[in-house]
């Protein structure tokens, strides 16, 4: 595996953990590469690597799951470096968008001129897992049929990320 | 040629000109929305021969051009009812995400229709081929009896020179046309009565679970209203759009349903697939779209139709006070403001462009009309939004936008006193009020700080237990909301803006007020938080008795050229015939002298097939040749 593959791979394993939503998942919606890309042009690929390292840190010294909840509390999402970076990675992903980072984020860590709030593509909007969380189909797309409506939504879980520990 | 490319024929203005110079045509017609492409149908139908100029481009005739609207409405940051429509500074229509508050004595101009308060209206329109039906919701809905004759009976706004009785033929000819799909069982109450043996041309459409999960908490709820006990029942809406045909349709010859315009219809456009977008965009056209009677009038081979031509003034003759000819102004592209000017004359004159633009376009004609009523009686219905959370997941963003409402509201003599309402229940939860579902994972994320396992079930929580009533209250006429010019405001053509004057009277906040109490007593039956709020801030605040509301614009601009009974106290006549012009029609729901507690398409398409008749036996003084199906042509690249 290249650096570049490492990265993706480390990527989309940080996303599971963020969106609760597993590789499998994630993989579905056909964005990772879209959005780790979108990510790199925005923050920067030396932001990003930080972020996937402390990821990699909190992963391995973590011995159970709370204890990797709070490693991530702590050390990425409570970041003022790296905190408004993972929020805006959860959001990209149940929603499609890239949310401009907050004005202090920006003046401290970097603007870049693609850093304004958009759909990353088409595709993009009608891929958000926040449809998927509650059974529904992005408004305007994937219909699911004549009636369907009618029933309950079939809420479940089956496809979110585990925090597995390798020993 | 590929079908995704087959579109209407379209002729160039030098054509149109020409053409109309040598008396061509039985009719000119301007616009292509519902109104504009009913009357092209029936004309050419009966073999007459029009000229339809609409302002907009007409690249959505062609399937590919349809899935580019669609492919502009993922990729907007903004979902509002004109996200997938392009900007068109030639031909400029309002958004709502241009109005602001006002403050005291304050004019905006920032968007398309200039505001001039007191009360700023965030309602729109879409100028493109096909119009706002493009954008509409296609709840398609009767007015009930009483609606024709408030004044009468409960003295307040006007009454209609015509009754219920009088449109049923039509709003049969309406149903046949949009494609209504409900059950005509669930439908006769409140005085709305159907020929014996009427079916609507497709089954109703099944409600949501949403709509279940709320009627088994509200249905049986009472309300003593002046005297009168009204008991809730949630009953599913008529639309719009494809379901199941009723196969007892027409004693029993059935219904085709309508498919996706421009495309090979058995593929597209047939029922519908619960999208949950139907504003401001059905992805499949199952909704209907005003496009799909337009190209049966291109069939007929008797329809010129000219896109990129605003119409700019309408010119009397002083000989006999009849229309001479209609001045426009054609262009090439969006982006220039350059243009070449013509003028087209016809036996008729037909004013299709919508309830603002009709009398926009009157009054930067210089005919205010002798009546002095053009552009006044402004009406739209006032929306008031309340929200909650049920104790449970509803499935909320599935369904159509709104399957089933309360109609217990609309009726009673509580109407002397204050204004009646129907009652939305909406499928896409929050949307409207809040920015749902978006703005709930803002929220999750960027203040409740959730991620992970929490998050996604916080999600479920937050997004699928939405409840959101849309109160759809009645605005009766008043001659000081209304539209006007002023050579002050331009558009890129140089063509007077439309200025709206709008406020809310007694009547229709009493109302609003009743609305707001409505929806605290299903959230306390229903279990559900209320987290209805009102800010002072928003742009349609206002406060009645001491309490805080705000409004929202229906969309539904009415009464602006108000059909009457004289040429003193109306613009036109019961056919929608200017009182002052003999061969000038005006026709849409600015005719309407009342709206009632129904979205008005439904009523002005009836009201479209009643003038078409009358107008049809009016030209029919000479003989015309009836035209078969088959010279139906096709062309590619008019897009280009």
């Amino acid at each position: 595996m290249n650096n570049q593959q490492h990265q993706v791979s480390q990527f989309t394993e940080l996303s599971g953990a963020l969106t609760d939503f597993n590789a499998f998942a994630l993989h579905g919606t056909g964005q990772v590469q879209n959005y780790f890309q979108t990510l790199n042009d925005i923050v920067g690929k030396g932001i990003v690597e930080q972020l996937l390292n402390v990821f990699e840190v909190v992963y391995e010294s973590a011995c159970d799951e709370q204890g990797f909840n709070t490693g991530i509390r702590q050390q990425i999402l409570g970041d003022v470096k790296l905190g408004p970076v993972a929020r805006n990675i959860i959001k990209l992903w149940y929603t499609g968008t890239w949310y401009q980072l907050p004005h202090a984020w920006r003046e401290t860590f970097g603007k870049s001129e693609h850093d304004v709030t958009f759909f990353v593509s088409s595709a993009a909007y009608t891929e958000g897992l926040l449809w998927q969380a509650i059974d529904a189909n992005p408004s305007g797309a994937k219909g699911p049929g004549y009636g369907s409506w009618s029933d309950a939504p079939r809420i479940n879980f089956d496809n979110r990320w585990q925090f597995v520990k390798q020993h | 040629m590929s079908e995704a490319n087959s579109t209407i024929e379209q002729i160039t203005p030098e054509q149109a000109v020409q053409n109309s110079n040598s008396g061509k045509y039985d009719a000119v017609i301007i616009g292509s929305g519902i109104s504009g492409a009913i009357a092209a149908k029936e004309l050419t139908a009966k073999g007459f021969q029009v000229l339809v100029l609409e302002a907009a481009p007409a690249k959505s005739l062609s399937y590919d051009g349809f899935k580019q609207y669609l492919s502009n409405y993922y990729a907007n940051s903004s979902k509002d009812n004109n996200a997938p429509y392009p900007a068109n500074p030639n031909a400029p229509m309002p958004r709502s995400t241009d109005v602001s508050k006002l403050y005291l004595g304050q004019t905006s101009s920032k968007g398309y229709m200039v505001q001039n308060g007191p009360l700023a209206l965030d309602s729109t329109y879409t100028r493109v081929t096909g119009g706002t039906t493009m954008h509409w919701e296609a709840k398609i809905l009767r007015m009930l009896p009483d609606d024709f004759s408030i004044k009468t009976k409960y003295g307040v706004g006007l009454d209609w020179p015509i009754k219920y009785e009088d449109l049923m033929p039509y709003y049969r000819m309406a149903e046949r046309e949009i494609g209504v799909s409900a059950n005509v069982e669930e439908q006769g109450f409140y005085g709305i009565k159907y020929e014996k043996d009427y079916v609507y041309p497709m089954y109703g459409l099944p409600p949501s679970y949403l709509d279940q999960v709320v009627a088994k908490g509200i249905d049986g709820a009472e309300f003593e209203l002046f005297g009168e006990t009204h008991t809730v029942k949630v009953r599913p809406f008529p639309q719009g759009r494809n379901g199941i045909p009723n196969e007892r349709y027409q004693s029993g010859s059935g219904f085709k349903p309508v498919g996706a315009v421009g495309a090979v219809q058995v593929e597209q456009g047939g029922r519908c697939q619960g999208n949950n977008n139907c504003v401001p965009i059905c992805p499949v056209q199952a909704k209907y779209d005003a496009r799909k009677t337009l190209f049966d009038a291109a069939k007929t081979g008797k329809m010129d139709f000219l896109p990129q031509a605003v119409a700019s003034k309408v010119v009397v003759s002083k000989h006999d006070n009849n229309i001479s000819h209609i001045e426009f102004k054609h262009y090439t592209k969006t982006s220039s403001p350059e243009h070449t000017l013509g003028q087209v004359c016809a036996r008729t004159f037909i004013l299709a462009t919508n309830a603002v633009e009709n009398a926009r376009l009157m009054l930067a004609s210089g005919l205010p009309s002798s009546s002095g009523l053009m552009g006044k009686n402004l009406m739209d219905h006032t929306y008031l939004l309340a929200w909650g959370l049920l104790p449970e997941a509803a499935g909320t963003m599935r369904g159509t936008k709104c399957t089933s409402g309360i109609a217990d509201f609309r009726y009673g003599t509580s109407r002397a006193k204050q204004a009646p309402f129907g009652v939305d229940i909406h499928n896409d939860g929050w949307g409207w009020a809040t920015g749902s579902p978006f703005s709930d994972i803002e929220t999750l994320v960027d203040t409740q700080n959730k991620f992970g396992k929490e998050l996604r079930q916080s999600t479920v929580d937050r997004v699928s237990n939405q409840l959101l009533f849309a109160y759809m209250v009645e605005q009766a006429a008043d001659e000081s909301n209304r539209i006007t010019v002023d050579p002050e405001y331009k558009d890129a053509l140089g063509n007077m803006r439309p200025i709206v004057n709008y406020n809310l009277s007694d009547y229709s906040k009493a109302g609003i007020a009743y609305a707001r109490e409505t929806s605290k007593v299903f959230f306390q039956r229903l279990g559900a938080q209320d987290f209805s709020s009102y800010s002072l801030l928003d742009y349609g605040s206002f406060q009645y008795q001491g309490e805080s509301y705000y409004f929202r614009g229906g969309n539904h601009f009415s009464g602006t050229h108000v059909m009457g009974t004289s040429a003193e106290n109306s613009v036109v006549n019961e056919h929608q015939q200017s009182w002052d012009h003999n061969n000038l029609y005006l026709i849409g729901s600015g005719s309407m002298p009342s709206i009632g507690t129904s979205n008005t398409t439904l009523t002005l398409a009836a009201l479209c097939f009643k003038t078409m008749e009358y107008l049809v036996a009016e030209l029919g003084s000479y003989q015309v040749d009836v035209v078969s199906d088959t010279t139906f042509k096709t062309v590619k690249g008019a897009s280009q």
